[in-house]
């Protein structure tokens, strides 16, 4: 059963990764600290999975990127471009929409 | 001394397009070194730090798909459908007939039984691997390059119109009229070859005596046997056996005929040139007939069988929809 759950919630988590990344990155970030702050937000991520997602979002042009190398330790700091901002409020709509839905569906079954 | 850490990132980058190694060496680099810096913040050994944050990294060389956009499948579920039915297709339909043509050219090479089940076996493995393996490895490259999913969209879509017709009892007006065309078309060939084909008869004038009215005859009964077949209007016990006589009322003789060196003409000076092997290859012809009237008697025992069972055949001719 813990299998069945497990694949369900994956399936169901899918997506909400690219939302919170772009909705993190409004203000620029590189990728373990957006691994930090995405799994402080209750976000189960894995770096293997992140950083990849990283460079695609980039290359569709939905975030920027520059090097820091202000810092020892030089970073590369990812931010979302103004396309990837509308993106995230049309995928931010499209998720309330189906909590609504989904909580219109169980208030219509409950009251049978 | 290479650290862990290179070891690492060196295997990950190695399946990585290069042009884009150097940003990737960099940038994960300094992600697994903060997670490592993290956990040293938080009082772990740098050492187990290093081995835990490469644990969670994982694979490398899934890691390096993921970077590379890679799928990390032969043929993807697009694919999949086409490959299945074009691989079932050619094993089902192609493979028989190459190995039948083997099957009968052996025996008329040599006909020791040993020989031909050795031959048809061998055939079926190498030309079915063969097969199998060429189709797969097409589409593999298909998948992998992503040349003609564009092409394959332009396929038309899929309808309910594809669906084929499925009829316990069915006697396809196709079939009936080939049956009766081709006894047609045989006894014309037969007559005709008496006097205009060649100067000399290719088939033995000494048989008109009796086996060539015979073999008149009996194409006359499988005319009528065909007509007989699609006012009857349905598969059953009876056409079995009534087909079963009528193709063996041809078969045996021409059979016996051929084996026995009385089927052709030994007048017949094409024979002598030996680089123009015409008796050879009537010879395969007609052992090609004869296998093809084998596969029609248990064909029709077996739609026979289905209707008395009540079982749907497939219409043939319907539901031909194969690509996409």
């Amino acid at each position: 059963m813990d299998a069945t759950l497990a694949g369900h919630l994956q399936e169901l988590r899918r997506g909400t990764v690219v939302v919170a990344s772009l909705i993190v990155l409004r203000s620029p970030g590189y990728g373990y600290s957006l691994l930090e702050t995405l799994s402080r937000a209750g976000f189960d991520v894995e770096a293997n999975t992140l950083y990849p997602l990283l460079r695609r979002l980039e290359a569709q042009g939905l975030l920027t990127s520059s090097w820091n190398t202000d810092e020892a330790r030089p970073r590369k700091f990812y931010r979302t471009t103004e396309q990837g901002d509308a993106l995230a409020g049309t995928l931010r709509d499209e998720w309330s929409r189906i909590d609504h839905a989904i909580g219109d569906l169980s208030k219509t079954t409950g009251s049978n | 001394m290479t650290s862990l850490i290179d070891r690492y990132v060196y295997t990950a980058l190695r399946r990585v397009p290069e042009q884009q190694r150097g940003d990737i060496d960099r940038e994960l680099r300094a992600s697994i070194e903060d997670a490592v810096d993290a956990r040293v913040d938080s009082g772990e050994e740098r050492d187990a730090a290093i081995e835990t944050t490469l644990v969670e990294l994982g694979d490398p060389g899934r890691l390096a798909d993921r970077y590379a956009g890679r799928s990390n499948f032969l043929i993807g579920p697009e694919l999949y459908p086409m490959w299945r039915r074009l691989l079932i297709t050619l094993l089902a339909t192609v493979l028989p007939i190459v190995v039948l043509v083997g099957v009968i050219v052996q025996i008329l090479d040599d006909p020791n039984i040993g020989k031909v089940i050795g031959g048809a076996v061998t055939t079926i493995l190498t030309v079915g691997v063969q097969m199998t393996f060429w189709v797969t490895a097409a589409f593999a490259v298909l998948e992998h390059t992503g040349v003609g999913r564009e092409s394959m969209k332009l396929d038309r879509p899929w309808t309910p119109k594809d669906l084929p017709r499925y009829e316990p009892n069915n006697i396809p007006r196709s079939e009936v009229i080939t049956g009766v065309v081709w006894a047609v078309l045989l006894i014309a060939g037969l007559v005709l070859q008496q006097f205009t084909f060649s100067d000399v008869p290719v088939l033995d004038p000494a048989n008109w005596t009796f086996w060539w009215p015979y073999m008149i005859v009996s194409l006359v009964l499988s005319a009528a046997f065909h007509v007989w077949l699609y006012r009857h209007g349905r598969y059953d016990r009876k056409v079995t056996v009534v087909n079963l006589v009528q193709q063996l009322i041809s078969m045996v003789p021409l059979v016996w005929l051929l084996v026995t060196d009385r089927f052709f003409n030994p007048e017949f000076d094409w024979f002598a040139a030996a680089d123009a092997d015409v008796k050879g290859w009537v010879t395969k012809g007609l052992l090609l007939a004869v296998a093809v009237s084998v596969i029609d008697i248990v064909k029709v025992a077996i739609r026979g069988e289905r209707a008395r069972r009540g079982l749907p055949s497939k219409v043939p001719g319907t539901g031909n929809y194969n690509f996409g």
